[in-house]
């Protein structure tokens, strides 16, 4: 029996991180009893640990509740939950297209951050019905009014009624519930047209396979049924459909206007993309569900086991992953320094770092990754043109005519007294400013046009501690711009460190290059000769530094009989030899690579 | 069994770069030497010897507990285990903690050898370090040492300490040479972790010599004991001829000993086994165990041979002289060239060997890169 659509609202939640979304959704379960208070973990929907931690979603989820109305009725709630970051724009949009309402939960001791405003613009342009709501109006520092204010002013939309809660204590959260039912509007879909189900997430399981996350527009979906993806052609035979409550749970069928998942012993979530339509294989839709696109990877960096033995427990790990993060690439390459290991394409930085920690974290693995970079279009003298994201791979400088690099537009929210300090970290970063809008008489948006490549290193940190970690900040990817780029090359011994070298816009080549050299100096502990380091533009040196040779690597003393105390020692060595990667004669731990990885010149 | 080593954890206060077990005077001194002598009593029952032919009084500073009580604890060896008729019996002490009196109590009980903390004769030096006593304090304990009737008499020196120049390191040890002593430890400053002085260091509140620094002090240091007809025989040891310490030379022979007191280590073989223990590291525990009558033993390691032969390459290597083909070969039978062919080699190649018929030893570059050449054994 389908379930009335005018008694369904699908909506989701937008906020910045730490403005309370994953507290309010938890006492949204808690009213409607989706879960007992008693098995109630923190902030249900975050499930991975490093979610938790971070306090970011990365992996939208959902949950199906049912809330009986003040008129008697009751309705079904499902909410989507979206990833919080710059770098998953693509997954928020996608996640928003499958509702008709978003609630707005803004900190009202902060106001509105710059993602928040993107992804409210995303909401708006998804033509869903914005619901805001004003969180932590407990703490002594929240400014309620003003931050209504500032909702209608930048927004524009109605907030002088807008629920002010705490999510945290459950104040009010009643009052939002009843608000969705009155604002956000019921889906409506032809039950009886050809399916279109809008994949929106998918999930990795291990005993039913890649499982799509989808919001039903039209028609229905039971076991049983081929359907068949409209972005690919591929085809599959459903094994079971079902809700969120947030567990799985099967169901005979989903109906238009509903959210669920579907199984359909699907290998890998490559194939079943976030965007994608599925129809039937038998009674196909003439056109999918718009929005769909291919992601691209933004961020690109090598990354390579710290001990070259674990080469194998890389390889199954990235498998792993992969088959929950469609957006991870990774092919294998092989670096003189590193060894083997894989060129991975990342959405962000923060993508990069998450995966990262998680192979570290998850998969006991030791890493080693090099440069971030972006990805280059390069015109060579014979009229070709490339697409380099991995420095090692760009022509030598005669063979090139020119060199494009990707931009981004950036926009950052701060209040005005960080103005000064943070124009100054655009402009040192290459940025080209756009505008500065005045949002009210504090805060202001400034508007830039950055190489994409200036903000993968620490812009974001810089920007944080520029601004007392006030400025928040958002971007998307722009064009592609001529730029006169080179590569930076670091020998040690003469011997060129290929893990080492970065693409830099030409500018910056100086300062980088001594900066790089004067922190290899520092990591690379002295060897029984003199190590030269130096930086180099296509042969020409531009800095050097020296690592003198060891005088001594001999215990002074040791100690009263206790040998196992000195032989700990040389295992330690031992161990630490094992972590070096060769350069030429030149033994380099593997932190090195690390520890200049952030270094922008 | 050939060496016995008594651990005394007591100072007057801990120095800032100490990480060994010492702790500063407190009223379970009272008890301990009367644990010593259980212990002694415990082991006794435990092992079958031969002769012992060195002892030696470590610490912490032994001296700060009242000679009576030592030598009652000396005696006790003498009454359990076979002392040699010439065995070379040391203690430790520092300065303050020794005057002419005690001195002589402890020679006539039979202690014929006496080590000297002094590391710095710079005052400003010494403080730096929290060492409790001033180069004036050193003397003081030296001549009434002198009175007292030792002669193989050891002084304890360091470079590497903070704010220390080339000059200071060259001066204390001309002073040290000046006195005729004939044991010189010259020691290069480890920072230890958990220690106060690598705290302070870490903070930037006191400044180290770097590594070129320190090891120029220590060339210069091993040039000038040369000078002065001081034999270098071991990495950090120097003396004059006849006067190497033979209690140490147990150890870099990897010959057994058996250790007494908190936190002190044994090694000894076991049957065909070879095993290596160490006591309880905490004063408390330890002397819990032997009132009730109980081994205080805390970990006991059983070593096979490949362990054991490249522990005697391991210590042997740290000897001047270097290891004893002949010697290897009877207490393994194997030859020591065939079964590190390998790695013998690879030492030559760098440029760090030297051998004769009887030995193999680093050479002076090797010493001074012996962590590096002991890996390529491992």
């Amino acid at each position: 029996m389908a379930y009335e659509q005018n008694l369904i609202r699908n909506f989701c939640i937008i906020a910045h991180i730490d403005h309370g979304k994953s507290t309010l959704a938890d006492r949204m379960m808690e009213l409607t009893e989706t879960v007992s208070k008693r098995d109630m973990e923190e902030q249900l929907l975050d499930s991975m640990d490093i979610e938790r931690e971070r306090g970011i979603t990365i992996k939208a989820s959902a949950v199906r509740m049912f809330y009986h109305h003040t008129d008697g009725k009751c309705y079904m709630f499902n909410l989507i939950d979206t990833p919080g970051h710059v770098d998953f724009t693509y997954e928020v949009s996608r996640a928003l297209a499958a509702c008709e309402g978003a609630v707005l939960v803004v900190d009202a001791t902060q106001g509105i951050e710059a993602q928040t405003l993107a992804n409210v613009y995303l909401a708006v342009d998804n033509g869903l019905e914005v619901l805001p709501v004003i969180n932590k109006v407990d703490l002594p520092s929240a400014e309620a009014d003003r931050v209504a204010d500032e909702i209608e002013e930048v927004i524009g939309i109605p907030a002088f009624d807008a629920p002010r809660i705490s999510a945290k204590n459950g104040v009010n959260v009643e009052q939002v519930l009843a608000r969705i039912v009155d604002a956000v509007p019921p889906p409506k879909g032809d039950a009886k047209a050809p399916l279109k189900a809008l994949i929106f997430d998918c999930l990795y399981d291990n005993y039913k396979g890649a499982l799509s996350y989808v919001r039903v527009f039209e028609g229905s979906v039971s076991a049983g049924m081929r359907i068949r993806s409209m972005a690919t052609g591929n085809e599959f035979e459903v094994t079971e459909v079902g809700v969120f409550t947030p567990a799985f749970k099967p169901t005979e069928s989903l109906e238009a206007g509903e959210v669920g998942y579907i199984a359909a012993s699907i290998k890998s979530v490559e194939e079943t993309k976030v965007g994608d339509t599925f129809t039937g294989a038998d009674n196909p839709a003439l056109q999918p569900l718009s929005g769909y696109k291919q992601v691209n990877s933004m961020v690109f960096c090598g990354i390579y086991p710290a001990d070259g033995a674990h080469y194998d427990d890389l390889r199954e790990a990235l498998d792993k992953l992969k088959l929950n993060d469609a957006s991870l690439r990774y092919e294998q390459e092989t670096s003189a320094a590193l060894g083997y290991g894989f060129r991975c394409g990342f959405l962000g930085l923060l993508h990069m770092e998450i995966i990262c920690e998680r192979l570290e974290r998850e998969f006991d693995l030791d890493l080693v990754t090099t440069s971030p970079s972006v990805s280059y279009k390069v015109l060579t003298t014979d009229g070709e043109e490339l697409t380099i994201d991995n420095p090692a791979n760009l022509p030598p400088i005669t063979e090139i005519d020119s060199m494009r690099e990707p931009m981004v537009k950036a926009s950052v929210m701060t209040p005005v007294e960080y103005i000064g300090p943070i124009m100054e970290l655009c402009q040192s970063n290459r940025g080209e400013f756009v505008n500065m809008e005045y949002m009210d008489a504090t805060r202001v948006s400034l508007h830039y046009i950055l190489p994409l490549n200036e903000i993968i290193y620490d812009f974001f940190d810089s920007l944080k501690s520029r601004s007392r970690g006030y400025a928040s900040f958002d971007y998307e990817l722009s064009d592609y711009q001529k730029s006169e780029l080179v590569r930076l090359d670091f020998l040690l011994n003469g011997e060129m460190c290929d893990a080492l070298s970065t693409i830099v816009h030409k500018d910056r080549a100086y300062p980088k290059g001594r900066a790089v050299a004067e922190k290899l100096k520092e990591v690379i502990p002295r060897q029984q000769f003199e190590i030269a380091v130096q930086a180099a533009i296509g042969g020409k040196v531009i800095a050097r530094e020296t690592v003198k040779a060891v005088r001594k690597d001999v215990l002074a003393k040791c100690y009263g009989g206790d040998i196992s105390r000195k032989k700990k020692l040389l295992e330690k060595q031992k161990e630490g030899k094992k972590r070096m990667r060769q350069v030429g004669s030149v033994s380099v731990p593997s932190d090195a690579f690390m520890s200049v990885l952030r270094i922008n010149g | 069994m050939s060496a016995i080593y008594i651990h005394i954890p007591y100072c007057l206060k801990k120095c800032l770069y100490c990480d060994f077990c010492s702790v500063p005077l407190d009223s379970s001194a009272e008890q301990y030497c009367g644990a010593l002598k259980r212990e002694l009593e415990l082991r006794r029952a435990q092992y079958e010897f031969k002769a012992v032919e060195t002892v030696f009084f470590g610490g912490g500073t032994p001296t700060v507990l009242p000679a009576w009580e030592l030598t009652s604890v000396l005696d006790e060896i003498r009454k359990l285990y076979p002392l040699a008729p010439d065995a070379e019996i040391s203690i430790e002490c520092n300065p303050k903690t020794a005057d002419f009196q005690s001195l002589c109590a402890l020679k006539r009980a039979g202690f014929n050898r006496l080590s000297i903390g002094l590391q710095s004769a710079d005052d400003h030096i010494l403080s730096l370090i929290g060492r409790a006593h001033s180069f004036a304090d050193y003397q003081s304990t030296l001549n009434a040492a002198k009175e007292a009737g030792f002669t193989n008499i050891n002084v304890d020196v360091m470079h590497g300490l903070p704010l220390q120049k080339q000059e200071a390191y060259l001066d204390t040890l001309k002073i040290v040479c000046d006195a005729d002593i004939l044991h010189i430890s010259a020691y290069s400053l480890i920072l230890e972790e958990g220690t106060e002085l690598k705290r302070l260091v870490k903070a930037g509140r006191l400044r180290l010599p770097d590594s070129d620094e320190t090891a120029d002090m220590q060339d210069a240091g091993m040039e000038y004991l040369k000078e002065r007809g001081y034999i270098r025989y071991e990495v950090s040891n120097f003396s004059k001829q006849g006067y190497a310490c033979r209690h140490n030379l147990t150890y870099w022979n990897n010959r057994p000993y058996l250790g007494f007191g908190v936190a002190a280590h044994s090694s000894l073989p076991n049957g065909r086994a070879w095993e290596r223990f160490s006591n309880a590291e905490s004063i408390k525990v330890y002397l819990k165990r032997i009132r009730e009558g109980r081994l205080p033993t805390n970990e006991t390691i059983r070593l096979n041979k490949a362990e054991q032969m490249f522990e005697t390459v391991m210590l042997g290597l740290r000897k001047v002289e270097g290891i004893n083909k002949k010697e290897f070969f009877d207490r393994f039978e194997v030859d020591i060239d065939e079964y590190f062919h390998e790695a013998i080699a690879s030492v030559r190649e760098q440029g760090w060997w030297e051998e004769d018929e009887s030995f193999l030893r680093l050479n002076a570059r090797g010493m001074d890169m012996q962590n590096a050449a002991l890996l390529k054994f491992r």
